[in-house]
């Protein structure tokens, strides 16, 4: 099937914004937003003029409420997972990962890195989580105009995590569709640089919201999965990458 | 501690995402009606339709990272959830589509009777109003495609018509609500 022109999408976004198109062509939309403010607009305003079909009624059965009460009692929170982050003490030859060849060089010359021991990290992450939480914290580097987001994609176009950069090196990834690992496994971040790939923190087997914090200049992200603890060196496909454009 | 009612919808998002279980419940209040009577509207009983709305709640809870207010509001983005998540059940439930369907398409080309759910009598009559300013075509359409949760092409084929033609009317009776609902001033250009 030849894939959808630009005209054929706008004529498909009506029926896409009311969920009635084929799994393919949501595929192929979807994709296709991601690139085009244009049509983000239609689709947000197809659906918030869908929503008022809707409209003009008082709240839910108070039963739901209840249940959703009885949740949150029940612990139906979400956790967090701090990531521990592999200190990068000296530099040495990075293989590079296929799929991101283009932009990595083995070396590494020159380049500056913030080594971030694992325990003096995660007193200031206990200490941010009291003030803020993981969460929030997450949520303003978002709508911090000077941060860089960039989606991490497999190479079937499907978003895996989102991940969030500020200036002061501070970041999050968000998983989107990552699926559990077992516990003997580990997913882990890699920073894509102009001479070579950085670890930026093993995530752990089935990750959330992942703050980070990696200085230097970045171009892009990876994430592979490893064994549990994550490696200096890997030797696996990334199962996701994005690069990050410059607005 | 702050008054939730009078904090924006972005605003209440924050605070869920830090725990806070009274921006969860204002967010609840605004919203929960529309959640309702929407998966009610595609699923047809409201015992389903009230644990789409506790699992959109819980979806907000969980992962209020998921809403991006860029992308359009609080409202949107939780009746889109919820839109999708009871389309996942009716196409599920096979049988019970193809029993309701033939219902569900008689009243689509008889009468829009919708607003007799709708307890907001202003709201509701300007929402009349802007959807019978549309074609049966255009309303028909709309109706199997979000109510009915139908796919396009299976409208088509339900109609007789071509897909492009129901593409057509999907989206020019959109355009057409939303010009009915600016006129009325529910809406904004």
């Amino acid at each position: 099937m030849n894939p959808l022109s630009h005209q054929d999408i706008e004529e498909l976004l009506g029926a896409y914004a009311l969920d009635a198109v084929d799994e393919s062509e949501a595929n192929e939309i979807e994709f296709h937003l991601r690139d085009c403010p244009r049509c983000r607009s239609m689709v947000a305003e197809f659906r918030d003029t869908a929503s008022h079909l809707a409209s003009g009624h008082g709240p839910a059965p108070v039963a739901v409420w209840d249940a959703i009460i009885g949740d949150l009692d029940a612990g139906e929170h979400r956790g967090f997972n701090l990531a521990p982050v592999i200190p990068l003490r000296r530099r040495w030859p990075i293989r590079a990962i296929s799929g991101i060849a283009a932009a990595a060089v083995i070396a590494i010359s020159g380049l500056t890195v913030q080594a971030i021991s694992q325990g003096n990290r995660l007193r200031e992450m206990e200490a941010t989580i009291q003030d803020r939480g993981i969460l929030s914290a997450a949520l303003s580097a978002m709508a911090n105009p000077d941060a860089r987001q960039v989606e991490l994609r497999s190479a079937d176009g499907v978003v895996f995590a989102n991940v969030v950069i500020t200036a002061d090196g501070t970041g999050f990834l968000r998983r989107e569709s990552l699926n559990p690992l077992p516990d003997d496994r580990t997913y882990q971040l890699w920073a894509v640089t102009g001479t070579g790939l950085i670890s930026a923190g093993v995530l752990g087997p089935n990750p959330d919201v992942v703050p980070f914090q990696m200085a230097g200049e970045i171009i892009g992200f990876a994430v592979t999965e490893e064994i549990a603890g994550g490696v200096v060196t890997s030797q696996n496909q990334p199962i996701a990458t994005g690069l990050i454009v410059n607005a | 501690m702050e008054d939730m009612k009078l904090v924006s919808d972005a605003s209440l998002v924050v605070a869920i995402g830090r725990w806070q279980q009274d921006a969860l419940a204002e967010a609840y209040r605004r919203h929960s009606g529309s959640v309702f009577a929407l998966a009610r509207g595609v699923l047809r009983t409201s015992a389903m339709a009230e644990e789409v709305v506790q699992e959109i709640f819980m979806r907000l809870w969980n992962s209020p990272e998921r809403f991006d207010p860029e992308r359009g509001s609080l409202r949107s983005w939780l009746l889109a959830q919820a839109h999708g998540r009871a389309i996942d059940l009716v196409r599920a439930d096979n049988s019970r589509r193809r029993r309701e369907e033939r219902d569900y398409q008689r009243a689509a080309i008889a009468e829009y009777d919708i607003q007799t759910e709708v307890e907001h009598v202003i709201v509701a009559e300007h929402i009349r109003d802007a959807m019978s300013s549309l074609n049966d075509g255009e309303r028909q359409a709309i109706e199997l495609a979000y109510f009915g949760g139908h796919t396009y092409r299976q409208v088509a084929t339900m109609l007789g018509e071509p897909e492009g033609t129901i593409k057509s009317r999907i989206r020019s009776g959109l355009v057409g609500l939303r010009q009915g609902l600016v006129r009325a001033g529910i809406e904004q250009l």
